[in-house]
């Protein structure tokens, strides 16, 4: 057992050092956030005058409306306040629907899981499954037409893959609808496969250069020379010791999924926080922007102190409060 | 053997038709689409599924405007509305007359229920309308606490806190209606309407049923959805797969594509424009559009016609204004528009000094002709690629124009306001029925507070505001019509501070089987009573 320090463990201490990380992190990302947002070009005050009046709002409509959204405060003041009120979970009343926007994020939250989720997920397994059979049948045909295939994935943008499927899939075979939750399962098809399959075509090349490298070393080769069968080679020392590299990779594709979702729900009509972002944009809903930020922001860091966790379990070398092993970094 | 089995199948096949035939409960009904009065099979099934764009309903507070504008889903009705030519027919109201000085007195239909069975009566259009209105400041109506009062139970006169003979022509609006006293309208809207509210599922659907106390004509469909697709072409391949039945808001590039597909592509009249709004009060760099000359150049220098083939699909009108002809009724006529004159474009240049230098964009006192043109009401996306073209064409006469594509309309009024361009390129529409409505709003000096970003940079002064002044106090609709005419002849024809490309108009896409729909020139009037769907 690994040396302990006021009873906790090095890894413990570790996440506990990371973890400590992230509230200075998604404070000053949560100032660049306002920042930015008070330089975008548009008057919130005016959009939402202009809702309220059904015109252009004169001076006198625009100045109440500042005081109603409380813009005409010091932006210092208007920072400390939404922070002060943050820290206790209130971030503020959508500018647009003058809901609550932690309740309003709360609600589209699963919508976006319902999405991401199986497409992370989805996007493994096929990444798993396709990179290692292009491995083992390094330069044959199958491995040529993989690679021709992840290539093409990769480089084609979600909407497009997104309206491709839709004309494929719902207008021809008619198979799934075009977009919308009726369907129940069947309206997560397709827009879990536009989300999953281009992270899918990265992460299979990934995979396949990574597999290539570790089935070029001594140990791999000393297995084949005691017998072992290929698969058993691939599957048991091969793939495993090529996993740190990529839940690296993983990690990265899922902070792209989640961008994704933006442009996915928009096509697919999907209630998640991507069409909330969008509408919160058009509409100059920052108090909306900055929370969506705020909760992206928040699972990009989740998500990499869970793989620099996950390192440690699939790499007992790189466990924390071990002496680092030459070459296992 | 198998002669004796076909016969068999044949014979179930047939009695299988006949029985279905019989068993069919569907009437037969006079379609009036596409001008046809064939008698056609009505579906079975009634229930027609809608597809918008975004979803704008706010549920919060009085002004809540959920299943009223966008869309309008058949709740509620408003005491007069506004017909597909800008008409005002009566509908809560039976009849209503104006009184002098400035006082609206409305008839209330009787015998009216609203659906959670409250009856329709003056008391309840007080509370409803009127007071809903004087809570929000007014709106267009100028309403006030001490506006309306109540002459009996069906009689009400409406007096604006200030001078606002257009009360008529603005209660049409969709986001006047008639709301039941005690109601939660942006949870649970309840109106007078042909439909019954559902259910609302935020950015999903509104569903509404109909309601088989209405009042007027019975409403063949039994129920209506309304979805939203955010993505254009997400609404037109869920209109192609059947996923809907109607579309609101098909791109003029699609229309092709979908007649070939047996898509009905109703249209309707113009009910809006695409213009370009000359900033008259620049500063350096952007204050050349001040010279009246540099304006008839860019005017007479603009192809409406090809952007109306090339780029806008022969799907808008060459008018010339940014009111809705049809709403001006006869004297939509003075509206002359400008006829595009490339060579008189030159010699107007030329005569004002500005001689073309050696890379072809005219100079004056060493100083370029550049101008900046701003796009993006309602986004840039929507109005692409108009701007290339206008560029394109005016760069034949010498003038260098920098486009600058805002991608919403809160960036492009944020550029109104900071004056960083010389021209505005934007499309908009009018939902009301009255003629003086846009050019008031954006153009003229007249509108309470008179600070709007719009009027500091577009307003032509005199005589413009000075005609549309008189609309404000003006009873009669003919004379206000001849005044709104004669005010956009002043901007578009004398003045060109206003560079109209073109008309232009709501595009629907239909399924084949969707019958009695009345395209109207603003979405948030269509009605949806005389809709059904058709077996085929």
């Amino acid at each position: 057992m690994s040396l302990r320090h006021g009873g906790l463990s090095p890894l413990q201490r570790y996440v506990g050092r990371r973890l400590a990380v992230v509230l200075p992190t998604l404070l000053g990302m949560s100032f660049l956030v306002f920042s930015v947002a008070s330089l975008t070009p548009g008057d919130p005050a005016e959009e939402y005058a202009q809702r309220v009046t059904q015109r252009p709002p004169t001076a006198a409509e625009l100045a109440q409306a500042r005081h109603e959204l409380r813009l005409d405060r010091p932006f210092a003041v208007q920072y400390v306040d939404w922070v002060a009120h943050a820290v206790r979970g209130d971030l503020g009343k959508s500018f647009f629907t003058r809901h609550s926007v932690a309740a309003e994020v709360r609600h589209r939250i699963p919508f976006t899981l319902q999405l991401a989720v199986p497409a992370a997920l989805l996007s493994l397994v096929i990444a798993m499954a396709v990179g290692t059979v292009s491995a083992f049948y390094r330069n044959r045909p199958l491995d040529q037409v993989v690679r021709v295939l992840s290539l093409a994935g990769a480089s084609m943008p979600s909407f497009w893959l997104a309206l491709l499927l839709v004309i494929g899939f719902s207008v021809r075979l008619r198979l799934f609808p075009v977009a919308g939750r009726q369907d129940g399962l069947a309206s997560l098809v397709l827009p879990v496969a536009a989300l999953s399959l281009p992270s899918a075509a990265v992460l299979s090349r990934f995979i396949r250069s990574t597999l290539l490298e570790v089935l070029g070393e001594d140990y791999v080769r000393s297995a084949r020379a005691k017998g072992a069968r290929e698969v058993a080679v691939l599957t048991r020392h091969a793939l495993r010791n090529s996993l740190v590299p990529v839940v690296t990779a993983f990690g990265t594709s899922l902070g792209h999924l989640l961008a994704g979702t933006v442009v996915i729900e928009s096509i697919f009509a999907w209630p998640g926080l991507g069409t909330l972002t969008l509408d919160a944009i058009h509409h100059r809903d920052y108090p909306m922007l900055q929370a969506f930020i705020l909760f992206a922001g928040l699972i990009v860091i989740v998500i990499n102190l869970v793989v620099d966790v996950s390192y440690a379990v699939i790499d007992p070398r790189i466990r924390p409060g071990r002496r680092a092993v030459p070459g296992a970094d | 053997m198998f002669r004796i089995l076909a016969r068999r199948v044949s014979i179930i096949v047939a009695l299988a038709l006949v029985v279905a035939g019989c068993s069919d409960s569907s009437d037969t009904s006079d379609s009036t689409t596409g001008g046809s009065t064939l008698p056609v099979a009505l579906a079975a099934k009634q229930e027609l599924t809608v597809g918008l764009s975004q979803d704008q309903n706010t549920t919060e507070g009085g002004q809540a405007s959920l299943a009223s504008t966008a869309p309008n889903a058949g709740v509620y009705e408003t005491l007069l509305y506004m017909g597909p030519n800008f008409e005002i027919k009566p509908l809560l109201a039976e009849r209503w007359e104006f009184r002098a000085p400035n006082t609206f007195r409305f008839f209330i239909r009787k015998g009216v229920k609203f659906h959670d069975g409250q009856p329709l009566n003056a008391q309840a259009v007080k509370v409803g309308v009127f007071d809903r209105a004087a809570t929000a400041g007014g709106l267009t109506l100028k309403a006030g606490p001490e506006s309306t009062v109540i002459v009996d139970d069906y009689t009400l006169d409406f007096t604006p806190k200030i001078a606002n003979l257009r009360v008529f022509e603005q209660i049409v609006h969709a986001s006047y209606p008639v709301i039941a006293p005690g109601s939660e309208p942006g949870k649970k809207p309840v109106g007078t309407g042909p439909f019954r509210f559902v259910e609302y599922v935020a950015k999903e659907r509104i569903v509404v049923e109909r309601n088989p106390d209405y009042w007027g004509e019975r409403p063949t469909l039994d129920k209506l959805t309304f979805r939203f697709y955010p993505d254009s072409s997400s609404r037109r391949l869920a209109l192609e797969a059947g996923e809907i039945d109607v579309a609101f808001d098909v791109p003029r590039a699609d229309v092709k594509s979908l007649k070939a597909k047996g898509i009905q592509v109703p249209t309707a009249a113009v009910g809006g424009y695409e213009v370009l709004f000359a900033d008259l009060t620049g500063k350096a760099p952007y204050d050349l559009l001040a010279d009246p000359n540099l304006r008839k150049a860019v005017a007479l220098g603009i192809d409406r016609k090809a952007i109306i083939t090339g780029v806008l699909e022969d799907l808008a009108t060459p008018d010339q204004s940014m009111v809705p002809p049809a709403s001006l009724g006869t004297h939509a006529s003075a509206v002359k528009g400008v006829t595009y004159d490339p060579v008189a474009a030159r010699k107007t240049l030329d005569d004002a000094g500005w001689k073309v230098g050696s890379s072809g964009i005219r100079e004056k006192d060493g100083r370029p002709l550049k101008l900046t043109l701003v796009s993006g009401f309602p986004t840039a996306e929507v109005l692409k690629p108009v701007p290339t073209v206008v560029q394109a064409q005016l760069k034949t006469i010498g003038i260098d124009v920098t486009i600058d594509e805002r991608p919403d309309s809160a960036s492009f009024r944020a550029k109104i306001t900071t004056k960083e361009g010389d021209l505005y390129l934007e499309q908009r529409s009018q939902n009301d029925a009255d003629p003086s409505f846009l050019p008031v709003v954006f153009m003229s000096d007249i509108t309470e507070g008179g600070a709007a970003p719009y009027q500091a940079a577009f307003n032509p002064g005199q005589p413009f505001n000075g005609l549309l002044r008189s609309t404000l106090s003006e009873p009669n609709l003919d004379k206000v019509q001849t005044a709104v005419a004669e005010a956009m002849h002043n901007a578009v024809d004398l003045q060109n501070t206003v560079v109209a490309l073109a008309g232009v108009y709501p595009i629907y896409g239909l399924r084949a089987n969707v019958q009695g729909f009345v395209a109207h020139p603003t979405a948030q009037n269509v009605l949806w009573g005389s809709v059904r769907l058709t077996k085929s």
